[in-house]
């Protein structure tokens, strides 16, 4: 997607002085609502096992509940596509775009639909699609992409989402954010009335009853799934879940892990179009099914990636995602999680320099509401790219070199004493920031901790 | 594009040779849920004032505006002191056999206009109709099929005579309901939910349900907490019954 590299990417956030204390202050205002609500909460911890185990269930079966829910989905007049890839997905849209003159589409906030960029392919095709999430609609009216999986415009000042609503509204609106919304609720009501198709995605889909779920806060969702004449639904194969029971877990969990609500403002349950009788709600409804490289995953290595609820809780926590932010992952998915996902969607190569963005403390798994190890599968990513040979050859000459170093005695103690006298020049402030050579590519957006003046060996021996 | 069959029967393959992570289950239904479902509403009829008194704990929490009223001939009163206050001309309304009484006489009578969601088939022009109506009320008044307590939560299921728009285009949400409404926990809600869809054809009649939990709601500029961003600025419960 991007073609500028990881290490220049990190490099130029980390520069960034707002986004750094946007970042700061969002993701430490969602830890502290998160731990709050759990704390609150004594059956958050049992309900997190039975959501994961859920999860686990559901895959160990997931042809089958596929199937019941496209079942259900077409008993209630509904209609149900499978797209093995996303470029499939967008022409299935494109299609019924093309056949029922449609040329405005409403978005309600939807990563699978960000992840086979939807709108481009509508844009091309000249179909006109309107983000309606206040923050996806900021994005797209700054051309950008979302930063944050539940807050996509976190890195804008209000001066900046100022300048690009006026454009909008034809008049200048002060960086007020209680004055932005409503302009942006005026204009975007009057997109709801006239549009011909809503497209969202879903949180869940409950097989047993044919029923995709969504979960929103602005009611753009319920928006998108009441006032278009179709409603069409982009999901991911692993959003299936089998019944009503086991939605209610979820949702028990979902929101407060994202911004710490016990539920979402709205939770809308969508079973198929309007029924006989019904004054309102779209006269068609489409399910497509979304593959995309999840499906070789169920006996892959990032197979317990494919319980992500997507919250974001997992973001907030990493000491990675806190200084860089979500441009800078270069892709859909930010965050630890984003680094798995966007493996499995896009291939191993294209995160040989991403699976290094994390430090493994863990804090991640910790957070996760379905308690995704996903230290483990960094660690595993990182073997793999490197037996593989896609880790980039220079990391793997220092790796090689390092393990001979850390296997022997003699070695160490000769290297630590070469490292003490060479790291002197490139020593700052006790930080070492600008190694040449083999190293430059780690200290570009890295610091490194100098070798101390004595080894850890030699400090034992004084002390005795 | 992919078929059905090939689809489903590459997942298939990669199921049988993805074993078993570890050990699992799904969440146990309960085996007979119109039972269940019974069970719960015989439990609430007992529990239903603690349930109605952290209902308006949550629900105020988040900012939704709590009202209580003797009898349902009380109801209009408050819809009027609220449209009073929003300076509203034009109230929309569920039908009155989903919401339970006629708002039109006292409400007409005060001189506010009122558009009701009725239960007939209805063509294109009346959906348009009252699709126009609904964008231009200041005020929804819908009944709540379920009130959950523990998260202040109003639940609504479209159909005849329920239009789904009626909680969501105007500014204003106003729910009525009585105690028979009322369960106290999210796993009540999913027996309820299970109970609904066992046979869907006699329990509802809409292709929708809304769990409403206080106002609509957006942080998306600078985390400034802001509500009506799309849906109703403001969330009325108006509960009916004595003490």
């Amino acid at each position: 997607m991007s073609e500028v590299r990881f290490p220049e990417r990190a490099a130029t956030a980390l520069k960034d002085r707002f986004l750094q204390e946007a970042l700061t202050i969002a993701t430490t205002k969602f830890i502290d609502l998160r731990k709050e609500s759990f704390a609150g909460f004594p059956d958050g911890e049992t309900l997190r096992d039975r959501a994961r185990s859920i999860k686990e269930a559901t895959l160990q079966k997931l042809h089958v509940h596929l199937g019941q829910l496209a079942d259900n989905v077409e008993r209630l007049g509904g209609h149900v596509h499978w797209a093995t890839t996303g470029a499939e997905a967008c022409d299935i849209i494109l299609g019924l775009c093309r056949d029922r003159g449609v040329r405005m589409v409403v978005k309600s906030k939807s990563m699978a639909t960000e992840e086979i960029d939807l709108n481009e392919a509508l844009e091309h095709s000249g179909v006109t699609p309107v983000e309606t999430d206040l923050g996806e609609y900021i994005i797209q009216l700054a051309h950008e992409r979302p930063s944050h999986i539940i807050a996509p415009a976190i890195h804008k000042t209000k001066g900046q989402v100022a300048d690009l609503i006026s454009d909008v509204a034809g008049r200048r609106l002060p960086a007020d954010p209680e004055a932005l919304t409503a302009a942006a609720r005026i204009h975007l009501r009057q997109k709801f009335l006239e549009a011909d198709m809503g497209i969202t995605g879903a949180n869940f889909a409950v097989a047993e009853t044919g029923t995709v779920v969504l979960v929103t806060n602005e009611g753009n969702g319920r928006m998108v799934t009441s006032l278009p004449r179709i409603h069409v639904a982009l999901m991911g194969i692993e959003k299936v879940i089998p019944s009503m029971t086991d939605l209610a877990v979820f949702l028990a969990i979902l929101a407060r892990s994202a911004t710490g609500q016990k539920l979402s403002s709205y939770t809308t349950l969508v079973r198929g179009p309007r029924q006989p009788g019904e004054l309102d709600g779209p006269e068609e409804f489409h399910l497509i099914l979304l593959d995309n490289g999840r499906a070789q995953q169920i006996a892959g290595p990032l197979r317990e990636a494919l319980y992500c609820l997507r919250c974001g809780a997992c973001l907030n926590v990493c000491p990675v995602y806190r200084q860089i932010g979500g441009h800078a992952y270069g892709y859909t998915y930010p965050g630890p999680i984003g680094i798995l996902l966007t493996a499995m969607l896009r291939g191993e190569e294209s995160v040989k320099d991403l699976a290094h963005a994390s430090s493994l403390c863990g804090a991640c798994k910790d957070v996760c509401p379905v308690r995704i190890d996903i230290p483990r599968m960094l660690v595993d990513l990182r073997q793999h790219l490197d037996e593989h040979k896609i880790a980039p050859r220079a990391e793997r000459l220092v790796f090689s070199l390092l393990r001979r170093v850390l296997t022997s005695p003699a070695t160490f103690r000769m290297s630590a004493a070469a490292g003490r006298l060479l790291q002197r020049p490139f020593a700052r402030n006790g930080r070492l920031t600008g190694l040449p050579f083999l190293f430059s590519r780690w200290t570009q957006a890295r610091d490194l901790p100098p070798v101390a003046k004595k080894t850890f060996h030699e400090r034992w021996k004084d002390l005795r | 594009m992919a078929t059905r069959a090939l689809f489903l029967e590459r997942i298939r393959r990669e199921v049988e040779k993805g074993g078993e992570f570890f050990p699992a289950v799904t969440a146990s239904r309960p085996a007979h849920p119109s039972d269940a479902a019974e069970l719960v509403k015989r439990q609430m009829a007992e529990r239903w004032p603690e349930a109605l008194d952290r209902f308006k704990v949550e629900f105020e929490r988040v900012a939704g505006v709590f009202h209580r009223v003797a009898g349902w001939g009380d109801v209009p009163d408050v819809i009027v002191e609220i449209a009073r206050e929003k300076a509203a001309r034009s109230v929309v309304a569920w039908d009155e056999s989903a919401l339970g009484l006629d708002l039109r006489p006292r409400l007409e009578a005060e001189g506010l206009s009122v558009a009701v969601g009725g239960t007939g088939a209805g063509d294109e022009n009346a959906r348009r109709r009252h699709r126009e109506d609904s964008a231009r009320a200041l005020i929804g008044v819908t009944g709540a099929d379920f009130v959950l307590a523990e998260t202040g939560t109003l639940i609504l299921l479209s159909g005849r005579g329920r239009p789904r728009t009626t909680s969501l285009l105007p500014d204003a949400h106003i729910a009525v309901f009585d105690r028979t409404r009322l369960v106290e926990s999210l796993a009540q809600v999913g027996i309820l939910l299970e109970a609904l869809h066992e046979d869907p054809t006699r329990a509802m009649s809409g292709a929708m349900i809304n769990l409403i939990t206080g106002p609509s709601r957006t942080a998306d500029i600078e985390l400034t907490l802001t509500r009506g961003v799309h849906g109703p600025k403001d969330v009325h419960a108006i509960f009916v019954g004595m003490p």
